[in-house]
């Protein structure tokens, strides 16, 4: 049965439309993900780098927990959150008349949660292993603490940056059961490529899987591949 | 020409630091004491990188930090020029960018270009730290901070990261420039060469308190705590059991003495050049020691004697002086001039309060 549906399924890389919507809502989904998750957990990081508070280990275990927690579990806890009787779904409900889960914007919080540790653990790790010494020359210097992120502590933990944006990236890129239980499965709206793909695969459309398939593994290793290589080149680079 | 002014205590944990002194206006003052004697922490503290608990920190009027009204400056606000130990250079900036990064846009070019030609660096203009050796990283390190023209200089171990070679190269480029600035300049540093070619001023710090504050000379010669005394390099140290009008005396023997001194006397000691030998029980300045190793070193032999309590004394002769063999008995004899009363930091003594201006700054419990 599979293989028939396989077989009357290859008539070229075609896509249909909701193809090319679940792939932009993707991208915007993966965009905007990292560009909060940057914005917010740049100072999260930086805290937790240099802070000895004895809250501390509670706030790393706390952003650690996407990372064994099943999908599922955040998932449902999103939506019970998110929801219209829930504690933030229902504020924002009656602030704006439109509901939380099932949209763009639940999809986006619950992007922010489950990719949080993928961003911040790198910040963190570069952050930790900075030149403390070089942050002190440039406040006797005359730095501010913001031109010192910008000229020091950016360059010297780019690294750190550009391993949180594309685990970021790449996390959201490949979210698929809190996606579920917090967008549910509506084209156009909230339906992303992973999903996508298993609906394809559920209707037995296995060119249609294989086509967006191909598009997220060729993506994914170029993206990998440019960041390899750049991180060779820093690391091997005078500049380093 | 600005003055700073510093009287600040702080408590970390089980450390204590506090010290009070006067930077002098001109000239390099010193800080010597032991690991983790508070050396650095008090260039922190003046650069603003530290806060203290109490007290008060000014360079001339300026107040940089102020416990009872509340006032501290932070680093950006007291134009202090700090050369960090292993130099602190940014990686991924050239040595322009280094140089220039403290500096106002409109006089960035013309004062890098100032430093690049006075530290002898316009041929690694463009280059990157990581290429640099360590005494060009040490050039471009103290070319950042004087190009920020700073009020107050700081080093901190400067030569820590260089080898002896190049130590003494490094010091003499540092001597050519710092003896031409009109600001303070604190180093810190534990190596004593470091000190004698460079320091007019010297503070002692031991445990976290200044013990001992004045010209590079007074200090040295005049130690008052056996702490002190050890970081100024002095060897010999004979523990006081009882001090009576004319002599003092432990386990070792009896000394005479020619004068007082004082009851909180816990130590007496003489640097290694100043004993003598003597084949003759010269009465009571002198103590019997068998030999126990003979060294000659360039034109020095050193000697170490046992005294009956079992501690070794170190005698510094000239290499072509007569000694007794190894394993022989003789008599070391303590010219009255040359030995010091001391006492043990943190005791009977209290840590002086020291200022430039008042040059009688070590309260001398002997003649």
């Amino acid at each position: 049965m599979a293989t028939g549906a396989w077989e009357n399924s290859t008539n070229g890389f075609i896509m249909t439309m909701n193809d090319w919507q679940a792939m932009s809502l993707t991208l915007q989904l993966a965009t905007l993900t990292v560009i909060i998750l940057l914005a917010l957990g740049t100072p999260l990081a930086w805290w937790l780098s240099q802070t000895r508070h004895r809250f501390k280990v509670v706030v790393e275990t706390v952003t650690a927990l996407p990372l064994v927690l099943p999908p599922t579990v955040l998932g449902f806890y999103l939506l019970v959150l998110l929801g219209a009787h829930g504690p933030l779904g229902g504020f924002w409900q009656s602030f704006t008349g439109a509901p939380l889960a099932f949209s763009f914007g639940g999809l986006v919080i619950a992007s922010c949660l489950y990719s949080l540790p993928f961003v911040v653990q790198p910040l963190q790790n570069a952050f930790e292993r900075l030149d403390r010494r070089a942050i002190e020359a440039a406040w006797t210097l005359g730095a501010s603490p913001w031109w010192t992120f910008l000229t020091i502590i950016l360059p010297q933990g780019r690294r750190g940056f550009l391993t949180a944006i594309v685990l970021g990236f790449a996390h959201t890129l490949g979210e698929f059961g809190v996606v579920l239980m917090v967008g549910g499965n509506i084209p156009g709206k909230t339906q992303v490529v992973s999903i996508a793909i298993y609906e394809h695969v559920e209707s037995f459309n296995y060119t249609a899987a294989n086509n967006l398939s191909l598009i997220l593994l060729a993506f994914s290793f170029v993206v990998l591949f440019i960041v390899y290589a750049i991180n060779r080149r820093w690391y091997s680079g005078v500049a380093a | 020409m600005s003055q700073l002014s510093v009287n600040v205590e702080l408590q970390r944990n089980a450390f204590h630091f506090s010290v009070n002194c006067t930077i002098p206006k001109k000239g390099v003052t010193a800080l010597l004491g032991p690991s983790g004697s508070g050396k650095s922490t008090l260039l922190r503290i003046i650069a603003g990188l530290e806060k203290p608990d109490r007290g008060l920190l000014s360079s001339d009027s300026h107040i940089w930090y102020d416990s009872q009204k509340k006032i501290m400056r932070g680093p950006q606000q007291r134009r202090v020029g700090l050369v960090f130990q292993e130099y602190a250079l940014f990686g991924h900036m050239t040595v322009s960018a280094n140089i220039g990064y403290g500096v106002h846009r409109s006089i960035r070019k013309a004062l890098v270009r100032h430093w690049l030609q006075r530290l002898e660096l316009q041929n690694y203009a463009h280059d990157y730290p990581a290429q640099l050796s360590g005494g060009q990283k040490q050039r471009v390190a103290l070319a950042r901070a004087l190009a920020h023209e700073p009020d107050v200089l700081l080093l901190d171990e400067p030569f820590s990261a260089a080898d002896p070679t190049l130590r003494v190269h490094l010091r003499q480029q540092l001597k050519a420039v710092v003896q031409s600035l009109n600001i303070p300049v604190v180093m810190v540093t534990h190596d004593l060469d470091d000190i004698h070619y460079l320091a007019d001023h010297v503070g002692v710090i031991v445990r976290g308190e200044l013990y001992e504050f004045g010209t590079l000379t007074d200090v040295f010669n005049n130690p008052t705590t056996r702490q002190a005394a050890q970081a100024l390099g002095w060897q010999n140290f004979l523990a006081v059991q009882s001090i009576s009008s004319d002599s003092v005396s432990g386990k070792w023997g009896r000394l005479k003495l020619d004068r007082e001194i004082s009851p909180d006397t816990d130590w007496l000691t003489i640097r290694p050049e100043h004993i003598r030998l003597t084949r003759q029980n010269s009465s009571s300045d002198s103590l019997e020691v068998s030999i126990v190793e003979s060294i000659v070193n360039g034109a020095v032999r050193i000697l170490y004697c046992r005294l009956p309590d079992g501690n070794c004394l170190v005698v510094h002769r000239p290499w072509d002086e007569p000694v007794p063999a190894a394993g022989e008995t003789t008599h070391l004899y303590f010219p009255q001039a040359f030995l010091r009363a001391l006492a043990d930091a943190g005791q009977a003594h209290k840590p002086i309060t020291a200022s430039h201006e008042n040059n009688n700054l070590t309260s001398r419990t002997t003649a």
